[in-house]
């Protein structure tokens, strides 16, 4: 909380190193907008896209990140214990 | 045997002026074309990305010296980066008064002020005991921060084609 207030946006990192992964929300929402807004030929469908779109890739990251975790942390102290 | 041409309605024809436009600034390429609100919606994509990476690992993630390869990715995104960029080297880092070779000559060697170092606003140097400019961005909101502004560059490629020529998302979808 108290690097927080001495926290001066854009000159200093932002100080979340506990909550990094946040981080993919934002990027996500982004990638989206972005992309969609050059993909969807209606853009009255554009929010509903974009939604589709940033929901679709932080699953399939989180996918990713589970997949991992199964693999270095389950899977291979079976396959090749100490 | 000649290919056949295609149909007239399906050529890729190329907007030069919306194209330059692009190039100054992300979805402008598309309010030069008439498409206001795509174009509001792509620099607002664009610049989300390119915020949240700034905003994350600070102004250290854009640095054209020290990060020369994400640069090039950052660099797509038009002049903001490059005017980010000048500000970080020209206005925040310090004239590192012994600098490492090889020195350039005619180039004043800059880094980043030390946690214990302020800046002299008129000289540039660094005065100990003083806050620090900016401060430098390690780990994951480092890698996060560059790899967002990098993005924002990649996405502004797409925004760019697509303002330059404009009839191609028409043919993609008939085809």
């Amino acid at each position: 909380m108290f690097r927080l207030l001495a926290w001066r946006p854009i000159l200093d990192p932002l100080p979340i190193d506990d909550v990094w992964y946040l981080l993919l929300l934002p990027i996500a929402l982004g990638i989206a907008m972005a992309y969609k807004a050059v993909r969807v030929a209606d853009l009255k469908t554009f929010p509903k896209q974009v939604l589709v779109m940033a929901v679709q890739t932080v699953l399939a990251i989180a996918g990713l990140a589970v997949g991992a975790y199964v693999v270095i942390e389950l899977a291979l102290p079976i396959i090749a214990p100490k | 045997m000649n290919p056949t041409p295609p149909p007239a309605d399906e050529r890729v024809e190329m907007n030069p002026g919306a194209l330059l436009a692009a190039l100054v600034l992300p979805g402008l390429g598309h309010v030069v074309r008439g498409e206001r609100t795509r174009g509001l919606l792509a620099f607002s994509g664009v610049m989300l990305l390119f915020l949240t990476g700034l905003v994350a690992g600070g102004i250290d993630v854009v640095d054209r010296r020290e990060d020369k390869f994400w640069f090039i990715g950052q660099a797509c995104v038009g002049p903001v980066a490059f005017g980010v960029d000048w500000y970080h080297q020209n206005r925040l880092k310090v004239v590192d008064p012994n600098p490492k070779p090889p020195v350039v000559v005619g180039r004043s060697a800059v880094r980043s002020a030390y946690p214990t170092e302020g800046r002299d606003p008129k000289t540039g140097r660094p005065v100990a005991g003083g806050r620090p400019p900016n401060i430098k961005s390690i780990g994951k909101v480092n890698e996060i921060g560059m790899l967002a502004c990098t993005l924002a560059g990649m996405l502004n490629v797409i925004v760019i084609l697509d303002a330059g020529f404009p009839n191609r998302r028409r043919v993609r979808e008939n085809g």
